[in-house]
């Protein structure tokens, strides 16, 4: 079952053709989805769109398997988010911000508390939020955002600015939000690295394309599938005549074979084969694409 | 409608502490009054001419009603609109309010609601502001009486009301031009055009067709004790219907909400 859906969405801008193009998002629930993609591939403008924030032109959005338009009030009510920079009054303390929040959403004055405490707020006193530091006003956005216990959170890049201790600190909470109360969160983010040790699921868009969408493991199984393996010999040509032989198809470069990586088995028995044609065997490694080469090279496309 | 409208004006009235447009409000309300209680302590006579007069309240109220309806009340307006609707751009929160779960007419309203109970306060300051700049001269000028005469309450209240009618479109006309332009200096200047141009045009014929002199207008009928050639009170409010409600509509009609 999906929290959000989007299907066959697109999105023009006067200026922009086709800034989405056909998005089928689905984010399941109770997932981590981590929305990826370059510096203007389109993620805030879905996300925006996810919101209610830009008029949808073509395609179908649904949230909690309804639909937005007629749903709006009721499904915002289960919604936290944080798009783009902090969205919080300068002029207002950290509780006055939430506060005024806390009328909107109706939520208990309690809570107010709870997430300052939550988001490591609580000593701010009568400090005006203008006076923050960009940390803290991404933990007091990520505070509204928490404030009336949404079941899904919808955040835009909300790591921007952090200290690598921040970002370490705010990966932490959403975990455990996604663990302790099921909370289902889209993260986007431009950085694989950034999100890859928290999300359950992924979804890569670029130049308004969905290039990828599946869990993380899918996404690592290709890791495999792009490997290679290295070979270095005393005989090159020999070499490559024995990989003809058990029909391994290999390129040679700098003097190493290279080859798409096969199964264990198979490496065994061309390392047996060349041993065995007295073939002094030097190097036989495998070379697995990191992550990020193979979100570089979907975003590439 | 109604639940969410309470909440969101709960929740703008926050938004207003410590803004500069609460501050305005406040010194808004005080300026004209102090700047008679100088002219009273260093011309004496002009006050002490109300005090024999037989209609000290009346005089004074009239007098201090000249420097404000003619320019510093439309400009405050132009200014204090501005600034409250500004704090949402300033803030980059349009985008905040708008994905919270109330009705964008809950929100629109609630931001306008928050202007006119502004303006209330502003005529309370001011009310009181006129009262304390009689009394002031008096207890720091043994010369000068202090004003023990009776306030005709039907009189203040219906010559305030009188004003307040008129702000009204200036108010809604300032609040849907400051809605469209995240740029301030938009909205003030486009303002501050509206009331110096209306106050140029005081003599046209057509100016009763100009909301931002109403106050002004309102002001020399009263001064010369002129019978109104026009209703200012009912097109003040027709007005004041058109701007909310082609403001409402502009509001909604945004293709990007933040």
């Amino acid at each position: 079952m999906y929290c959000v859906e989007t299907r066959q969405l697109s999105h023009s801008f006067s200026n922009h053709p086709d800034v989405l193009k056909e998005i089928n998002l689905q984010v399941p629930k109770g997932s981590i989805y981590g929305f990826l993609g370059p510096n203007g591939a389109g993620k805030t403008t879905t996300l925006r769109l996810l919101l209610g924030l830009i008029k949808k032109q073509r395609g179908e959005i649904l949230l909690f398997d309804q639909s937005f338009q007629q749903q709006r009030t009721a499904i915002l009510k289960k919604i936290g988010s944080m798009i783009e920079s902090p969205s919080i009054y300068g002029q207002l303390t950290a509780t006055e911000n939430l506060q005024l929040m806390q009328h909107i959403y109706q939520c208990p004055k309690s809570r107010i508390s709870e997430v300052l405490n939550i988001v490591g707020l609580t000593g701010t006193g009568n400090k005006k939020a203008s006076q923050f530091s960009l940390g803290m006003k991404q933990r007091l956005s990520l505070a509204i955002a928490l404030l009336h216990q949404p079941s899904l959170l919808i955040l835009d890049e909300p790591t921007n600015g952090l200290d690598p201790n921040g970002i370490i600190e705010i990966r932490d909470l959403l975990k455990k939000l996604n663990e302790e109360q099921g909370i289902s969160i889209i993260i986007s983010s431009h950085l694989l690295a950034e999100i890859e040790k928290l999300v359950t699921h992924v979804g890569v868009i670029s130049k308004g394309n969905m290039v990828f969408q599946g869990t993380l493991e899918s996404l690592s199984s290709r890791q495999y599938l792009l490997s290679k393996l290295i070979i270095e010999t005393n005989d090159l040509n020999r070499s490559v005549e024995i990989l003809q032989h058990l029909q391994l198809n290999g390129t040679t470069e700098q003097g190493k074979i290279i080859l798409p990586i096969p199964s264990k088995q198979t490496i065994a028995l061309l390392n047996t084969a060349l041993v065995n044609a007295g073939i002094e065997v030097y190097e036989m490694s495998a070379v697995k694409k990191d992550l990020e080469t193979i979100f570089m090279e979907l975003i590439n496309v | 409608m109604n639940n969410s409208f309470i909440h969101c004006f709960a929740a703008e009235w926050i938004k207003k502490r410590r803004s500069f447009a609460a501050w305005l409000v406040f010194a808004g309300g005080f300026f004209v009054p102090l700047i008679s209680i100088l002219i009273f302590l260093f011309y004496p006579k002009q006050l002490l001419a109300m005090h024999t007069s037989g209609h000290f309240w009346e005089l004074l109220f009239l007098k201090s009603w000249q420097m404000m309806a003619i320019m510093l009340l439309p400009m405050g307006i132009v200014l204090a609109v501005s600034l409250i609707t500004q704090l949402e751009f300033k803030n980059n929160s349009w985008k905040q309010l708008h994905c919270t779960p109330v009705p964008l007419m809950s929100i629109y309203f609630s931001k306008l609601a928050v202007l006119i109970v502004m303006l209330l306060q502003l005529f309370l300051l001011f009310n009181l502001g006129i009262y304390i700049s009689a009394v002031i001269p008096a207890l720091l000028n043994s010369h000068i009486p202090f004003p023990v005469y009776a306030i005709d309450p039907g009189y203040l209240l219906k010559e305030n009301a009188n004003y307040f009618i008129l702000c009204l479109p200036m108010v809604a006309l300032q609040f849907m031009i400051s809605l469209q332009f995240k740029n301030f200096l938009v909205p003030v200047g486009a303002g501050l055009m509206l009331t110096i141009g209306g106050l140029i045009a005081l003599s046209w014929k057509y100016i009763y067709m100009i909301p931002s002199s109403y106050t002004a207008l309102y002001f020399l009928q009263t001064k010369d004790n002129a019978t109104p050639a026009h209703n200012l009170q009912a097109w003040s409010l027709s007005w004041f219907l058109i701007f909310i409600l082609l403001g409402y509509w502009l509001y909604i009609s945004k293709k990007e909400k933040g």
